[in-house]
């Protein structure tokens, strides 16, 4: 499904990804666990597409294609969603409009017709119950006042309704209190299916208590270190991330 | 016998005779024209006149509509009425009012609308205090060019506690002929004591021809009175468009305007306000949109000349192509103006390295007891944002279109009506596609 090999990429002079190597295949959830400045949301952005950073070497596959020469909202018609970490706050875009104008990107983009009001609606109060949304915030601007919780929340929500085949659930864990992760966790287990992976980026191990991956890879100074199971997230969690340099050094 | 006007400008009042004026308005037409050729052509070393040129407005030698347009049939209003807008109409055709195209039917008691040269026929001793009432000492040059000349336009009269149930609105409708023509409507609006109104005011055109419309509307605020009041300037992008706006507001009168600006080659928009009774607010938002070839002028003069009033000045504009934009904003506060409020905001997306804005808001304040702000912003849009409306599958432009209308919006939904609402999100959608 993703096939990422030899990943170089710059901020400005800046080398930030050195040569990274990621397989995910479908149904699979990937951990990427990794101190502040180690890459991840690099990774994230540039498989993402956004802006700021350029690819020196390397290549990444998604369904066949070179992701790399697409633009965003290609990817994201492809099947590439991105939880951000911060997202984005859009004052006087309401939800509903949103919502709808990205779906029915998405279904155009599948060769499937555009989804009628009710249908719409329909889809929408579905998927708003697995995140325990209130249907008040389709009625809101996107994510425009949201607290930290509904903000996740939000992103997940909008998972869910775009039923993509590979999420990345980048730092969605941070500023997240425990009631609020459950939930996150609990919206994202719901939509785990054999055609939709994930690649779940995390400094903590915590988030790995409620979605547990089928993989655990270490990334740190730009490329990946160590791979493992989801025991490699608890040898994490116990020694902390200073083993690291020592690895790095021998 | 008359002075000669100025040169581009002499046939703008070769006004018909057949008016039924009184002799005190012929007067002050003869006044005003005597003014006129008196006063220089406003310079762009004039303050009020510094980023604007008339260089294009005096190379189309326009000259006075002297005929009436009977040809329109009600037909003709089909592509430029509003679906699902349900008001009270009156239309001027080329300045003239038209009731073949106006639909009044039943107004409350108390509540008189009709064309203004109708209004002169029949009552013209009504109107001498109204004329020039609000005005005070900031005439502009073209406000005595709108009086010199004046015709016709729209009286709105609500008496003493008369509420209107349904919007009135005010179809400005611009037709090409042969040869530029120029419309000077003259409208007053007067609500007594505790009078409620909506007044929906819209310059349109059949066509894309070459006009120029000089209006100016008056109103006084009794005391209590509301008046809630948009203006859609949509003219032909061809057309020259110009404002003068006056309003008195009284003890504890409520005005709420809001100005879209979306069409016209060059415009140039001067709002000016005057509190005359204390506990009064005015709000005035506007929201334009200036793309190739556009010129978009707006001069505010708020003026808080007694305590205890509110006011509030919020503008956003959108500029894209080799759009221009000019938002001059002035709240004056006089000395014994203790208490007053005034916030004054305007905000601009630039969308293209081309476009242009000059922005100046100021405050003159006299008063030491008062709460005055005011900010100015000239921004692009956040790659941020639309990164995030792209990473969920929008295309660029539909992205765009979509942070701009958002950016829009919070003007767009002060409009009172729904179907309004979408008319605008619509015409400036279409804009930016």
């Amino acid at each position: 499904m993703l096939s990422v090999k030899g990943l170089r990429a710059n901020v400005g002079d800046k080398e930030i990804l050195k040569g990274l190597d990621l397989e995910v295949g479908p149904g699979e959830v990937h951990a990427i666990m990794g101190p502040n400045g180690s890459g991840k949301s690099t990774l994230s952005h540039v498989l993402s597409g956004r802006d700021g950073y350029s690819v020196t070497a390397g290549s990444a596959t998604f369904e066949g294609r070179d992701l790399l020469e697409l633009e965003p909202e290609e990817r994201a018609q492809l099947g590439l969603f991105l939880a951000f970490q911060y997202p984005v706050e859009l004052p006087g875009v309401n939800n509903t409009y949103f919502l709808k104008a990205a779906l029915n990107s998405i279904r155009k983009a599948r060769g499937e017709s555009e989804l009628d009001a009710v249908s719409f609606l329909r889809l929408i109060k579905e998927k708003l119950k697995i995140l325990h949304l209130d249907d008040s915030l389709l009625k809101r601007a996107v994510n425009a006042g949201f607290s930290g919780g509904e903000k996740k929340r939000n992103e997940i929500f909008q998972m869910a309704l775009l039923e993509p085949k590979l999420a990345i659930l980048d730092e969605t864990d941070s500023g997240l209190d425990i009631d609020a992760l459950r939930v996150v966790a609990e919206g994202v287990n719901a939509l785990r299916s054999p055609e939709r992976s994930m690649i779940v980026v995390t400094h903590y191990q915590r988030l790995l208590d409620y979605i547990q991956p089928d993989y655990v890879h270490v990334l740190a100074r730009g490329r990946i270190i160590r791979s493992g199971g989801k025991e490699l997230a608890l040898e994490l969690e116990q020694k902390g991330y200073g083993w690291i340099d020592a690895e790095l050094a021998a | 016998m008359n002075a000669p006007l100025h040169s581009g400008l002499e046939h703008w009042l070769s006004a018909p005779d057949d008016s039924p004026a009184p002799d005190w308005l012929l007067e002050r037409r003869r006044a005003a024209r005597a003014r006129l050729s008196a006063r220089p052509l406003p310079h762009s070393k004039d303050e009020a006149w510094r980023y604007t040129s008339l260089k294009g407005l005096l190379e189309q030698q326009f000259t006075a509509i002297d005929e009436p347009l009977s040809a329109l049939q009600p037909e003709d209003l089909d592509t430029i009425l509003i679906p699902g807008f349900d008001a009270y109409r009156v239309v001027l055709v080329n300045g003239r009012f038209a009731p073949e195209l106006s639909v009044l039917g039943e107004l409350p008691a108390g509540a008189r609308v009709g064309g203004l040269r109708d209004w002169l026929g029949h009552d013209p001793e009504s109107l001498r205090g109204q004329l020039d009432a609000t005005r005070g000492d900031s005439e502009t040059f073209f406000a005595l060019f709108n009086t010199a000349g004046l015709d016709d336009g729209l009286v709105v009269w609500l008496a003493r506690g008369v509420m209107l149930d349904r919007p009135l609105e005010l179809i400005h409708l611009s037709v090409g002929l042969d040869e530029p023509r120029v419309a000077q409507p003259r409208h007053l609006v007067h609500l007594e004591a505790g009078a409620q109104a909506t007044l929906v005011e819209r310059y349109v055109s059949l066509g894309e021809s070459l006009y120029c419309t000089n209006a100016v509307m008056e109103v006084v605020l009794e005391r209590d009175a509301v008046l809630k009041h948009e203006r859609l300037q949509m003219e032909s992008r061809n057309a020259f468009h110009l404002t003068g706006f006056y309003l008195v507001q009284d003890e504890n009168s409520r005005y709420a305007g809001v100005n879209i600006g979306l069409g016209a080659r060059w415009a140039r928009t001067d709002l000016n306000t005057r509190f005359r009774g204390e506990h009064a607010e005015c709000l005035l938002q506007g929201l334009y949109l200036a793309g190739d070839g556009q010129l978009l002028d707006y001069h505010l003069d708020v003026e808080h000349a007694v305590p205890n009033c509110r006011s509030e000045e919020n503008f956003k504009g959108l500029l894209t192509g080799q759009g221009r934009a000019v938002f001059d904003g002035r709240v004056l506060v006089s000395k014994d103006a203790q208490k007053s409020d005034a916030a004054m905001s305007n905000r601009n997306l630039m969308l293209s390295e081309q476009a242009e804005i000059d922005t100046k808001p100021q405050l003159e304040i006299y008063a030491d007891d008062v709460k005055c702000s005011h900010g100015t912003t000239v921004g692009q849009i956040e790659p941020e944002m639309l990164f995030y409306l792209r990473s969920r599958g929008i295309d660029a432009a539909q992205a765009r279109r979509m942070l701009c209308l958002g950016f829009a919006g919070e003007i767009i939904d002060r409009l009172g009506d729904e179907a309004m609402r979408e008319h605008v999100a619509e015409a400036v959608g279409q804009r930016l596609a």
